[in-house]
């Protein structure tokens, strides 16, 4: 067990040192001088010089990581090239926008997985299981920016419902801040909720099957009862893994979302900082991005054993 | 990871006869529906009648009618000639794409799960990276320093979809090295490459594909992702992405800017996932 903890950690560690790596070297993977592609051609020797020295171009990118990693156990993610603001801070403002809209999503995504999901395997192939399949197949067809669409149109365009974008803070204003939310909230969770319960659906199918199950049936258990109290939780380890890879890719992976309903979060500043090639503010939202992915899949390879103690962590 | 250790019955897939049926009704527009598209991305390569950029100034942001089946932009281009050569950029991405990850997915999956070892830990590290970077903020950066062409878009995202692609072929790999044939290509004391391209390769490919249809709907949506967000095939090029966002500000005036294509988009996603799901189902 301690030797596979080892492992799995030395893993996360490796993967992220690569990546580190990796994303240390991008400036410099670019054709050309990063500082003309910022600065322009008109730029003097003297301000290429200094943004050299001010990005650390001349070291390697393992240096780089390497003093990156320095600063930034000390809570310094490095300033902005565009507006001089501390990244630091810029993160601890944006941060729990973004993270609010993740975990408003999952609410939603789970909420409505779930249920369903539990309805569909207690009949497998009856009418309530194919519409719900078909939903969730439509719904897997959608890209994020056509669903989201597709809600402005219908609550903000047409029935004026909810504000089409737009957020406001939870500290202003906790009403305003719901209503700023719902739609991307939305627009999150149902992509989510469809892969949730065709996962979960499917595994619930499977372990109905077993003898645990027919036992408990014979025994005259009520089918609500079996499904809630026996059949979930062996069958949520799908389940699980697909939420802590949700959860982790949103974390960088709201660009959409936050660009469509103007969210001021994570993937906004992203966007902004690649359209402006703000080099220190890319590195910081990839590494923390990436960090939370590691993150996760321990975590989720943690809960595992939780779920299903029959589970044993080999060292494959 | 994980490993269960414990035998899980498999799922009993019951079937009934009118749900095969109704699946085939699916499958048949599914193919039906890609098809019809293609065929006319590639007339509207040589019939000028379906001319993506010329404009008719007329009528502007025109409902849908007889002249303009999908109706106008607001420009007065033709919405339906626009979508048709969306499809076209859609396609040509996603064959791109197609070639990056199954060319490279399907060789290093089939390497690292054959030779195992060392090489199949530092590939397993190396695709663990490559998914631990956030996809859109990658495809995003790479276009940028590069310039938006078919290309660099087709690779990059192909090249995103490679961790997925190689790990389905090792997994397959990795059972398909305990079975007798292989057993015996080594016991004929066959070389390592020709167990791997004569024995391995055909059995791993059938699977590598039917997850070719999933990568392909994984690269148009990307490419609309990407072409929505501006940083997609810059205009004039027409891409199914861009077409939507430029309707976004007419949603309520004019919302079949934005509706046809976007509906265009779906049922194609929906056809290839249909289709997809139908190839991976014959090969289990």
């Amino acid at each position: 067990m301690t030797s596979f903890w080892l492992g799995r950690g030395g893993r996360a560690l490796a993967v992220l040192a690569l990546l580190g790596v990796f994303t240390m070297a991008l400036p410099q993977l670019i054709p050309g001088d990063p500082a003309i592609a910022v600065l322009g051609t008109q730029a003097t020797p003297e301000q290429i010089a200094l943004f050299h020295s001010k990005l650390d171009l001349d070291q390697n990118p393992f240096v780089r990581f390497g003093n990156w990693i320095a600063q930034a156990v000390q809570g310094n993610l490095g300033t902005s090239l565009t507006t001089d603001a501390s990244i630091a801070d810029e993160f601890a403002r944006r941060l729990p926008v973004t993270l609010q809209l993740v975990l408003a999503s999952q609410v939603i995504a789970l909420g409505l997985a779930i249920p369903v999901a539990l309805r569909q395997a207690w009949r497998p192939n009856g009418l309530m299981d194919r519409i719900a399949t078909g939903i969730s197949f439509v719904l897997l067809s959608m890209p994020g920016f056509v669903l989201g669409l597709v809600l402005i149109y219908l609550f903000a365009v047409r029935l004026s419902w909810l504000p089409a974008t737009g957020w406001v803070p939870f500290v202003e204003d906790p009403l305003g801040n719901l209503r700023t939310l719902v739609l991307p909230a939305l627009t999150l969770g149902l992509a989510e909720a469809a892969i949730y319960g065709r996962a979960l659906r499917s595994d619930l199918v499977t372990t109905l099957d077993q003898p645990f199950i027919h036992a408990a049936t014979s025994r005259g258990m009520r089918p609500g009862k079996i499904l809630v109290a026996r059949a979930f939780r062996p069958s949520s380890l799908s389940l699980v893994t697909l939420v802590g890879l949700g959860i982790a890719s949103s974390i960088g992976g709201s660009i959409l979302v936050e660009t469509l309903f103007a969210v001021p979060g994570m993937g906004r500043l992203a966007q902004g900082a690649i359209l402006a090639r703000d080099f220190p503010v890319i590195e910081a939202v990839v590494l923390v991005a990436g960090c939370a992915v590691v993150l996760m899949n321990i975590l989720v390879d943690l809960s595992y054993r939780f779920i299903d103690p029959r589970i044993t962590h080999g060292n494959n | 990871m994980a490993t269960i250790n414990i035998a899980l019955p498999k799922a009993a897939l019951t079937k009934s006869k009118t749900s095969r049926r109704r699946i085939n009704t699916g499958l048949l527009l599914s193919i039906l529906w890609l098809a019809v598209l293609g065929t006319l991305s590639l007339v509207s390569l040589f019939w000028d009648g379906l001319d993506p950029i010329k404009a008719d100034f007329s009528s502007p942001a025109a409902a849908p009618s007889a002249d303009h089946l999908f109706g106008t932009d607001a420009t007065g281009r033709d919405v339906f000639a626009r979508t048709v050569a969306g499809a076209r950029s859609s396609f040509a991405v996603a064959g791109i794409t197609l070639t990056v990850g199954l060319g490279v997915g399907v060789l290093l999956g089939t390497l690292a799960g054959y030779l195992g070892g060392l090489f199949d830990r530092v590939i397993g590290i190396l695709l663990d990276s490559i998914i631990a970077f956030p996809a859109l903020i990658l495809i995003m950066l790479v276009v940028t320093l590069q310039g938006p062409s078919l290309w660099t878009i087709g690779s990059i995202i192909g090249f995103l979809t490679v961790p997925s692609m190689a790990r389905i072929t090792r997994a397959s790999t990795l059972t398909l090295r305990e079975r007798e044939f292989v057993t015996a290509a080594r016991l004929l004391n066959a070389s390592r490459v020709r167990i791997m391209l004569r024995e391995v390769l055909p059995n791993v490919a059938p699977i590598a594909l039917a997850y070719g249809f999933t990568v392909m709907t994984v690269s148009i949506v990307a490419e609309g992702s990407l072409s929505f967000l501006g940083f997609g095939l810059q205009p004039p090029t027409p891409s199914w992405g861009g077409i939507i966002a430029d309707g976004r500000t007419q949603l309520a005036a004019a919302p079949w800017i934005s509706l046809f294509p976007a509906i265009t988009l779906c049922l194609t996603v929906l056809a290839l996932n249909v289709v997809g799901e139908r190839v991976k189902g014959r090969n289990s």
